[in-house]
């Protein structure tokens, strides 16, 4: 029962969020239930079992019999850390999010409450209709908070979202029901349970386009390349990001962008291992395109969260790089770079979100000399932007470390151009840092004291977990790979004949 | 000829008979009355008994697979699944008629009885197991239909509504009447089980049966205005008033697409001779819905959105009709189909119902700026409206997801993946007009002070039911399904 009250916990909180007499209280109370959701989630850390590739915890009930539609949930070594992130994120987000959301601030939570909810189905569901269900559950709610509470161009930006994202997903929804008739014909029933996928055997003829598993893979892939997002079809992130609420945009940059390289992991690879291998030179190809571009648009961007969201594409390059690399180190560096991602990007548009919220603007050009101004912020930046360009002690150097490696192993070249984007990333973001927090005192400074500019408490005890955690999986990797090795391992080395057992 | 009529004839007939008798008693008081208004909640309570006497007697005839009067209507899963949508659908828009400023006046007696007898030609129609009966059906319900629209109070567009659908209906009429004389001709009975037995053989053989099978698809097609027969319904239904446009765009593509579903049935779609019609009414389908949904991407009124989105509907429906006649024994289309007039007609009637509850006079045409506020002004209320919009787009895990689910699942077995294809394409698009009312509901700025009036209690309550409902079965869409599955195994 723990996954299930993990799923719709989250929707109890929101009714009761709901149901509070007074907004004053919101805050506090989501803070709180959100901390108990995390709480509750820690327990995973008892009930999991890290030496088993198996699927634990699992609970089946059906729901669509006749097409073999079922509950079904469980964890895996993948999912694990995933699941963790999520509800590590949310109360960070309600912290962050405490005077920046000033307007329909329960409606704001209840937002994020289902948005939770959402994503630890997304992630826990073993069923491919259950899957859908919360990939397209989890759109609304991140619609909404972009819509409602965002910026100047959010209707424009939070329509583009929900289009590119539905637009991906209906093919998949396509390719999932032809997999559902294929167990039908291969095992005799009807099933949407991803384990049954694995043993499917569907035909694939390498160098002919329509085949039927070329066309299956293309139709999962595209919908999961528009969630990572890769390039080219990242551009909705950008203007997402950009018109989203400091919480929105830690919420889509940290938890749902990796549905996106999860579904890669969970379903792509495993189900369709012949495709995936004859076309991994496309998505490495994209995935060092989506490096290289994201951290030259990067460099020229005039607004910060901007600068932040094109990073995330390049970001998000080395991922899909690590994961199509196909190889133990790969494949690890990919998945680490999933989590360091989400801390290190995550953390960045808190900032960036908490700065906006004393100067209002978001114009490079408009800072300078910030380091005087706001000391304890300029320590907070750097460290997050360190842990960005994967500087060493810091998590992204790992996970960079390990892709590239997987990288070199794969294919050269591809090293080679992707290593030109680490130097890329630490241009743009130390070019950045020097142009906010050095040099004069910039026009956005103007009216502040000295010092004044500098965070508050609450600001400093959102920072503080974030920062712990950089330094923390930059120094011991293995306290967090060794819960997901065994599974990572099971992915690389049983590829072809990729199986996920139940734990008895 | 000696015809006959067994006591049992009558009692399968008898929720029709109901409906009439319940629809006729205001009609009396009022004559009694001197012609005077009776309280319109009275009249309404007439009409709601007679729709729930009406099921009660439908469920209790349900599956008996019984014939009546020598075979002329037949009461399988089919018609009493059918019998009970149209039932539901009735009440409905009943309530909405009853609350509305363009059909509530001292005519709403008039109204009821109509709207009653219309079910009445609705359900002969679902029953008929023969043309001449279907066609009697048709009439009996367009005619009720013809006049309700000219009786609203609205001035402006109404009439036209009414004369326009009135031409156009008649002359799709007179074309299936034609179809039928020459199926008549050539088959030598109207009984549709004998010319289902007779189509494959006749299909190859005979010029003129095809002739007039194609032609009463043709007057079908224009019922549920597929493209190109769809150009009537934009103009009608907006000019209707929103409870009728709810029950036109409910009940009747209900009760049409079932007796499809029975043409379909005739294995016409296997023989050789057919085939360049099958790839027509899948060109047809696929244009239905481009045509719809761009339609519908470029209109400011809310109710000729909503027109247009039922257009693109009918395409997603035509694609499960033809995954159905492909498949012969798959009973994947033809119970999709059947979970997709379930699934629509909840979330339409919800959605019109939202609108019915937003126009403060007879003449209101809402458009998208409209809605703005509502978000803020009657939460509840907006909250149904992006769940039934939500459903009608098709994410899951509302009603509409199941609907669209089923369909394209019939259309990959039967090897329609590129209809599929269309159909996810036509989604995409509507994604984008559907979820604009929720933006202008929720996420642009709101006129002040706007929506302060009250809403009317009982369509208030059937929108929030409707949706819940689309929730709900959403959640739990087996039940749904096995029953539809049940209703459609004794045609297929």
């Amino acid at each position: 029962m723990l996954l299930t009250t993990l799923i719709f916990l989250p929707v109890v909180f929101a009714l009761v969020v709901a149901a509070l007499p007074e907004e004053k209280w919101v805050r506090p109370v989501s803070f709180v239930l959100s901390l108990g959701h995390f709480a509750a989630t820690c327990l995973l850390f008892w009930r999991f079992n890290p030496a088993s590739s198996a699927l634990q915890l699992v609970e089946k009930h059906a729901w669509v019999p006749t097409f073999g539609v079922n509950y079904f949930v469980g964890i895996d070594g993948i999912s694990f850390w995933l699941v963790i992130l999520s509800a590590f994120l949310t109360p960070l987000a309600v912290l962050g999010s405490w005077t920046a959301i000033e307007k329909k601030v329960r409606a704001f939570h209840i937002c994020l409450f289902l948005l939770l909810s959402a994503t630890m189905g997304t992630f826990l569901a073993v069923d491919a209709i259950l899957f859908y269900a919360f990939f397209e559950a989890s759109l609304i709610p991140m619609y909404l908070m972009i819509g409602v509470w965002g910026g100047s161009r959010r209707l424009y930006a939070t329509m583009k979202f929900f289009i590119y994202t539905m637009a991906g997903s209906l093919f998949m929804l396509l390719a999932i029901i032809a997999l559902i008739f294929m167990t039908q014909e291969q095992m005799g029933q009807m099933s949407a349970s991803v384990l049954d996928f694995y043993n499917l055997d569907v035909p694939f003829v390498a160098g002919d386009f329509l085949n039927t598993q070329t066309l299956l893979f293309f139709a999962f892939s595209l919908a999961f390349a528009i969630k990572v997002p890769m390039f080219p079809v990242h551009t909705w992130l950008p203007d997402a990001h950009v018109e989203a609420p400091t919480p929105g945009s830690v919420i889509l940059a940290a938890v749902m962008l990796k549905m996106g390289t999860y579904g890669f992991m969970r379903f792509v690879l495993p189900i369709f291992p012949e495709a995936s291998e004859y076309f991994a030179w496309f998505f490495m190809l994209l995935g060092v395109v989506g490096i290289v571009y994201g951290a030259l648009v990067a460099m020229v961007q005039p607004d910060i969260k901007k600068l932040v969201a094109y990073s995330s594409v390049s970001h998000m390059g080395y991922v899909m790089l690590g994961l199509f690399a196909m190889n133990l180190y790969g494949t690890t560096g990919g998945y680490y770079q999933m989590l360091n991602h989400g801390i290190s990007t995550g953390a960045l548009f808190l900032l960036v979100g908490m700065i906006y919220e004393r100067t209002h603007t978001r114009q490079i050009s408009e800072y300078g000399g910030l380091a005087k101004a706001a000391p304890i912020y300029t320590i907070a930046f750097l460290i997050v932007t360190f842990s960005s360009i994967a500087v060493p002690l810091t998590n992204g150097f790992i996970g960079e470390f390990l892709i590239l490696l997987g990288t070199f192993e794969a294919n050269r070249w591809f090293a080679g151009v992707a290593v030109l984007g680490v130097i890329l990333g630490a241009v743009y973001m130390l070019w950045a840092v020097k142009r906010i927090f050095f040099g004069p005192r910039g026009k956005a400074l103007g009216h502040y004291e000295e010092e004044s500019l500098d965070i508050n408490g609450r600001e400093i005890a959102v920072l503080i977990p974030l920062v712990i955690l950089i330094f923390w999986m930059g120094l011991f990797p293995s306290d967090f790979l060794n819960w997901s090795k065994a599974s990572l391992d099971n992915l690389v080395q049983n590829r072809t004949h990729y199986e996920l057992k139940l734990e008895e | 000829m000696e015809i006959q009529f067994k006591l049992v004839d009558f009692l399968l007939v008898s929720p029709a008979v109901a409906l009439f008798i319940f629809s006729c008693i205001p009609l009396l008081i009022k004559v009694l009355r001197g012609n005077v208004e009776q309280n319109s909640f009275a009249t309404l309570i007439w009409g709601y008994m007679g729709i729930i006497i009406a099921a009660g007697l439908t469920v209790a005839t349900m599956g008996s697979n019984r014939t009546a009067f020598e075979g002329a209507l037949v009461f399988d899963g089919l018609s009493g699944f059918t019998g009970l949508v149209l039932l539901f659908v009735a009440a409905v828009s009943l309530t909405f008629a009853r609350d509305s400023e363009s059909t509530n006046d001292k005519q709403f007696t008039e109204n009821m009885f109509l709207m009653l007898n219309c079910v009445v030609g609705m359900l002969t129609m679902a029953w008929a197991n023969d043309l001449i009966v279907v066609f009697v059906g048709l009439e009996l319900f367009s005619l009720c239909l013809y006049m309700m629209i000219a009786l609203s109070l609205e001035q402006r567009t109404s009439k036209e509504a009414a004369f326009k659908y009135f031409i156009l209906g008649s002359f799709a009429s007179a074309l299936m009447l034609y179809g039928i004389s020459f199926i008549y001709g050539t088959v030598g009975s109207t009984y549709l089980p004998d010319m289902i037995s007779a189509a494959p053989n006749l299909l190859a053989t005979n010029r003129l049966f095809l002739f007039g099978f194609v032609l009463l698809l043709v007057g079908v097609c224009f019922k549920v205005a597929i493209f190109p027969f769809h150009a009537w319904a934009p103009d009608v239904y907006q000019g209707s008033p929103t409870p009728l446009t709810s029950f036109m765009a409910t009940a009747v593509k209900a009760v049409s697409l079932a007796f499809f579903l029975r043409l379909v049935a005739s294995q016409a779609f296997s023989v050789e001779r057919f085939w360049p019609f099958v790839d027509v009414l899948q060109w047809l389908a696929v244009l239905t819905i481009l045509v719809g949904n761009v339609g519908a991407f470029r209109q400011k009124s809310l109710k000729r959105m909503m027109a247009y989105s039922s257009i693109a509907h009918s395409g997603y429906v035509l694609i499960g009709l033809i995954a159905a006649g492909i498949g012969g024994a798959s009973m994947l289309g033809a119970g999709g189909v059947m979970f997709y007039i379930f699934s629509y007609s909840i979330m339409t009637i919800g959605a019109f119902g939202v609108l019915h509850l937003l126009e403060t006079r007879a003449d209101s045409d809402l458009t998208f700026e409209d809605l703005r506020g509502l978000g803020r002004d009657k939460p509840w209320l907006a909250l149904a409206m992006t769940i039934l919009l939500l459903s009608l787009t098709g994410i899951p895990p509302t009603l509409g997801f199941w609907g669209k689910f089923f369909i394209f699942s019939a259309a990959v077995k039967q090897g329609l993946v590129w209809l599929a294809i269309w159909g996810v394409v036509g989604s995409i698009i509507s994604v984008y007009y559907y979820l604009r009312p929720i933006v202008a509901m929720y996420m642009e700025e709101p006129t002040a002070g706007r929506y302060t009036f009250e809403l009317r209690p009982l369509s208030y309550f059937a929108v929030l039911f409707l949706a819940l409902l689309t929730m709900a079965f959403g959640l739990a869409s087996e039940p749904v399904y096995q029953a539809v599955l049940a209703s459609v195994s004794k045609v297929f």
